[in-house]
């Protein structure tokens, strides 16, 4: 019944995208390739490999060119400048066909061989799978500013994994396409992702030091990466439930316009506080203010959160026909907007469809 | 088609000067030998003017015109413009001269395999000096504000690849910042010293709208350059920094109620803390709202832009 394992055809659907970012890996990208084929040409079902060129300055996208031209299954994106890897990233999602995306770093410091630990897994029914570089292979002081960001990570977003900065990790497509990251988000796809129901796990993964070219990281990065944190988390938690966020932080000021009505009432009829009158009205008047202010921006939140796309309801019924479907088939999923997909999952929505 | 010349015709007290504006563009592209189009796009002329574009349009059969009815800002123009049009390499202009036949040739030349846009820096110039002056302090407001490096972008003519047009979204009276807003997207500009050309004589003052207008506009700009996708650090920032006031005015007059005992029940000053918290408070909540807004709804606003795929 598993189709994927058993046909080898290059007419049949795309199963695996591997995603790689690359900014100015002129000496890696070749072995990489080398590598990534190393371990996919044992698989036997259809995949792709895709190279995202951020906007290097070396000569990068020369030898990818060369790269492409024997190794027809390659295909290279070209950014007019240095975007980042978040959206390096999001331009592979973007073209992948697989249903199934890996991504993974362009400095060699990822093992290609791990990817099909990370598939393994992803049979078993989870939606996204992380590596976990347990012994890193970096600096101390890269190590440790790391494990304090993935611990906040683990405790603020409540989903618990060791490494969220490690970029070999794979994806149900369906379950990161519909994610709009921006800016510095990639290291929260997962956080984003369970936001909508996802079923996320790790495995240990080989890491190896970087060879060639130096590494983007530094004092601001980490400043950075923490100040991205809390704007996360604010995002994750408001977005989902805009007006019992909002609700919630107008709480002291709701308790300060309690507190400055309860003294101008004192002060007003029984004289009992030596403030003036008017000073407690208008202490009273401008925190009830915020209060007022804070609830509209809830509503207009709900209303923004309930026309988009990304509703959370609408990706939680999605979770159920999985579910369903894993009953019936073991482990194969996809919901129906996925690309790529098996004839013999269309039948199986049809009968979805039908009941 | 090598060439389309867009012609955005506004001012009405300059038609002499368009007119025959124009009939110099078109001796000027005929020489080259290349294909090329001129379109003119009458943006709420008067009957004057449409008069004489009519004379103009049944003189050459490439020169072709558009017009508003009513009157609508350049992104609206050239967006119609760009839409009618099908050259290559795209040659804006306003609707005088406002630098030399040598320059806006130059000018053209310089787009190349490299350079996606070309945008001239008037030298020796013949307007006033108060003008100038404005201008120059405009220029540099923007240059800091974008950390860019342009000197002249209130001049409107300018030379782009056509897919710089297709690709940078501008909208109101951002046409001027153009350049400014292709950098973003990884377009190469280049800012080429050309002379200023002053047919009339007669220069025009601009008015303290006109400036509020720019002023505005310098603030969108400086928004949608930094800010559009992180709206809640933009704010928050400002919110962090109004809350921290309030609170450190708080602390101030706390301190004094609880370690000098004084009594603060009817100070100002406690009123103005509570004030600025909440200020900060309302600040950073506009900014959270933004970012669920970016989050939730700009999907189809892609942060990349992408040069080839292979």
């Amino acid at each position: 019944m598993n189709a994927t394992n058993t046909i080898k055809s290059k007419d049949m659907p795309v199963y695996l995208s591997i995603v790689v970012p690359l900014h100015n890996e002129e000496e890696s990208v070749e072995k990489l390739l080398a590598g990534i084929l190393e371990v996919t040409e044992q698989f036997d079902f259809a995949y792709e490999i895709i190279f995202v060129d951020d906007g290097s300055q070396d000569n990068t996208w020369t030898i990818i060119e060369q790269l492409k031209e024997t190794t027809p299954r390659l295909k290279a994106i070209k950014f007019r400048r240095n975007y980042g890897q978040t959206s390096a990233m999001v331009a592979g999602f973007d073209h992948a066909q697989g249903r199934i995306i890996v991504t993974m770093d362009g400095d060699l410091q990822n093992d290609p061989s791990d990817i099909p630990l990370l598939l393994e897994k992803m049979e078993q029914g989870y939606d996204i799978v992380s590596g976990w570089r347990k012994n890193r292979k970096d600096h101390f002081s890269r190590v440790l500013p790391s494990r304090i960001a993935n611990a906040i990570i683990s405790l603020t977003t409540g989903v618990r994994l060791h490494d969220y900065g490690c970029s070999l990790k794979a994806y149900r497509s369906q379950c990161i396409k519909p994610l709009n990251a921006y800016g510095e988000m990639h290291r929260f796809f997962p956080a984003l992702a369970s936001m909508t129901g996802a079923r996320i796990t790790e495995v240990p993964v080989n890491h190896s030091a970087r060879k060639y070219g130096v590494s983007k990281y530094g004092f601001e990065r980490i400043l950075k990466v923490f100040s991205d944190i809390f704007a996360m988390n604010l995002i994750i938690r408001f977005s989902s439930t805009p007006l019992k966020g909002f609700t919630f932080s107008s709480i002291p000021f709701f308790l300060m316009t309690v507190f400055f009505g309860i003294l101008a009432v004192l002060s007003w009829n029984f004289q009992w506080t030596s403030g003036k009158t008017l000073f407690f009205f208008i202490a009273m008047a401008l925190s009830g203010m915020a209060v007022v202010h804070l609830i509209t921006l809830g509503v207009l939140g709900e209303l923004v959160v309930g026309t988009s796309d990304l509703s959370h309801t609408k990706l939680a019924r999605y979770n159920k026909i999985m579910m369903k479907k894993r009953d019936d088939q073991g482990f194969e999923n996809n919901h129906k907007d996925a690309e790529g997909q098996s004839p013999d999952l269309n039948m199986l929505y049809d009968k979805v469809k039908t009941n | 088609m090598k060439y389309s010349i867009i012609v955005l015709l506004e001012i009405e007290e300059m038609y002499k000067g368009s007119v025959q504006f124009i009939e110099n563009l078109y001796g000027l592209f005929y020489d080259r030998n290349e294909p090329f189009e001129i379109l003119v796009v009458a943006n709420g002329i008067g009957e004057f003017l449409k008069n004489e574009l009519m004379v103009l349009l049944n003189c050459h059969d490439t020169v072709k015109a558009l017009e508003f009815n009513a009157r609508t800002t350049q992104a609206v123009c050239l967006k119609a413009a760009l839409k009618e049009t099908n050259g290559k390499i795209v040659v804006v202009c306003g609707s005088y001269q406002q630098i030399t036949n040598d320059s806006l040739i130059k000018l053209v030349d310089n787009i190349d395999d490299e350079i996606d846009i070309a945008t001239p820096w008037r030298q020796h110039r013949v307007d006033s000096a108060l003008n100038q002056f404005q201008s120059k302090l405009f220029n540099a407001l923007v240059r800091r504000l974008t950390s860019s490096t342009y000197h002249d972008t209130s001049c409107t003519v300018k030379v782009f690849r056509r897919e710089v047009l297709e690709n940078v979204e501008i909208y109101g009276n951002m046409y001027r910042f153009l350049p400014i807003l292709a950098d973003q997207k990884g377009f190469k500009t280049k800012e080429i010293k050309c002379e200023h050309y002053q047919q009339h004589g007669k220069s025009t003052y601009y008015g303290l709208t006109h400036y509020i207008n720019i002023f505005i506009d310098i603030f969108t700009l400086y928004f949608n350059i930094w800010f559009t996708r992180k709206p809640l650090r933009f704010f928050s920032a400002i919110g962090v920094i109004l809350s921290f006031i309030g609170l450190f005015i708080a602390s101030y007059v706390l301190i004094q109620k609880f370690f000098l005992g004084y009594s603060i029940g009817n100070r100002p000053l406690l009123l103005l803390a509570i004030f600025f918290m909440v200020l900060g408070i309302q600040a950073a909540s506009a900014g959270l709202l933004g970012e669920i807004i970016a989050f939730t709804h700009g999907r189809n606003r892609k942060e990349y832009t992408v040069e080839k795929i292979i």
